[in-house]
């Protein structure tokens, strides 16, 4: 085969699998892909009256909605994306006995995918906070961008290496779970990093989902700060975690096959 | 024409290591049927995924002229969650053949009725297997990989079978695996015997048919 059929080939695959993902994913349900902007908007619309009742004043800005929004959303990117795409080979496991069909197509097309539904969240949601409000916002796109490009591969990598260890050691996938579920409340969408107390405000640092959230909402906040942001740190971890995945996931082909 | 040259595959599971063929070296020409015997767990439904390329060798090379199909089934490469239709519609758009052709072919071959846009997932086997062959059939290959599938269905899809298996026999190959040396006898020129990680080719079937029985009574 050349190079070009090859190519040709995954193309092919990949819209194919795109197709699939999209009529079963939404399309069994009634209202289809609304929900995919109805969920996460109504959490955010949740959260921000259970906030607002607790709290006098989000902490930034004047809007609780676009507090919890921003890091919601940023949070999403990871997020929903290795939710989505740990599952993206067990799930069409059938299809793989196409030999057309190559275990990173799923990965491809789910990645595809989630970008879009994700982003297009982001567009609808933040784009009606940000214009409905009183006071007039300027949006820093590089941070924006780089946040979400950031998130978007660090979960690609943890979501790579998962597909195959879920398949080698089911206890692994329990122990994932349980550590990954409490990263909402750890990872700065609820609060700011900044005005943790020493000892801890390094600890937390640690974590990769604090460095994106912080990044996202300085391109809403011009006036954030984002103390402790490190961008070198966030595009170390995003990388690597990236190519340990590809790594795995290559080396990993007949686990994947289930051969 | 499909050669193994120097071909090794071990089955593992759960560490235990179990060989299908080891070091094998054998051509398979075209306008040949092949009768694929062996006995049960030999290997044979992991033979035909290797000549797919569906998974890899181990060891050495298949080299493949020709259009191969996938293999088909009972396990089935059909997504569940997915209709009838559904399901067409991928397989045309992974092997790049016009879509509305091979929905209305499939769609008169298999006889499914209002099932054909049901979830594959409410299938009976024998509605699995008639949409399976019936895709099959509608694209094209050189090669026809058939494990056991023709086994299920009532008469009247065997004789359907039959009839669409005589005009594409004209210009493709099958390489069919079937426990019942009937079904072998009536669609192979040819057989080939897996046993204990060796491939033996006998050019007339009746060989083939002789030397596994033979082994089977061995055992």
């Amino acid at each position: 085969m050349t190079a070009v059929s090859y190519l040709s080939t995954h193309v092919r695959v990949v819209g194919a699998l795109l197709v699939r993902e999209m009529s079963t994913r939404f399309g069994s349900k009634p209202g289809g892909y609304i929900w995919a902007l109805l969920d996460p908007a109504a959490h955010i619309l949740l959260m921000t009256l259970i906030f607002r009742g607790i709290a006098r004043a989000p902490a930034l800005g004047t809007s609780f909605a676009l507090f919890f929004a921003t890091g919601y959303i940023a949070f999403q990117f990871y997020q929903a994306m290795t939710g989505y795409l740990n599952s993206a080979v067990r799930a069409n496991k059938a299809l793989l006995s196409y030999p057309n069909v190559a275990p990173i197509d799923t990965i491809v097309a789910r990645f595809i995918l989630q970008v879009g539904t994700t982003s297009l969240v982001a567009f609808v949601v933040l784009g009606t906070l940000v214009t409905t409000m009183r006071i007039e916002t300027d949006l820093h796109w590089p941070a924006i961008l780089e946040a979400g490009a950031m998130a978007c591969l660090f979960g690609l990598g943890v979501a790579l290496v998962n597909s195959v260890l879920f398949l080698k050691y089911p206890l692994y996938e329990q122990v994932f779970n349980i550590v990954n579920r409490p990263l909402f409340l750890i990872s700065g969408v609820f609060f700011l990093p900044d005005s943790i107390p020493a000892p801890y405000h390094d600890l937390v640092l640690i974590n990769p989902l604090v460095h994106i959230i912080m990044s996202f909402r300085q391109g809403f906040y011009p006036e954030y700060r984002a103390i402790g942001l490190d961008m070198d740190y966030l595009y170390g971890i995003a990388f690597l975690t990236f190519f340990a995945g590809m790594l795995v996931f290559t080396l990993s082909r007949k686990t994947l096959r289930n051969e | 024409m499909i050669r193994f040259e120097q071909a090794t595959k071990y089955a593992r599971t759960k560490g235990i290591k179990k060989p299908i063929i080891e070091d094998v070296s054998l051509t398979l020409n075209r306008g040949k049927s092949v009768g694929l015997l062996g006995r049960n767990g030999a290997g044979k439904s992991t033979l035909l995924r290797l000549i797919a390329g569906a998974i890899k060798l181990d060891n050495g090379r298949i080299i493949r002229r020709g259009k191969i199909s996938w293999p088909l089934g009972f396990a089935g490469s059909f997504q569940g969650s997915m209709t009838g239709e559904q399901n067409v519609r991928f397989v045309a758009r992974i092997y790049g053949v016009n879509t509305e052709e091979l929905i209305a072919y499939v769609e008169d071959f298999a006889e499914l009725g209002p099932f054909f846009r049901a979830p594959v997932g409410t299938y009976s086997s024998g509605m699995k297997a008639r949409l399976a062959f019936g895709l099959s059939m509608g694209v094209n290959f050189d090669y026809y990989l058939v494990d056991e599938i023709t086994a299920v269905g009532d008469t009247n899809f065997k004789k359907k079978c039959q009839a669409v298996f005589e005009t594409k026999l004209q210009d493709s190959d099958l390489i069919m695996v079937s426990h019942s040396t009937g079904t072998i006898r009536t669609y192979c020129h040819c057989g080939v015997v897996l046993e204990k990680g060796k491939l033996t080719y006998y050019e007339d079937v009746e060989d083939a048919i002789r030397a596994h029985d033979k082994n089977m009574k061995e055992n």
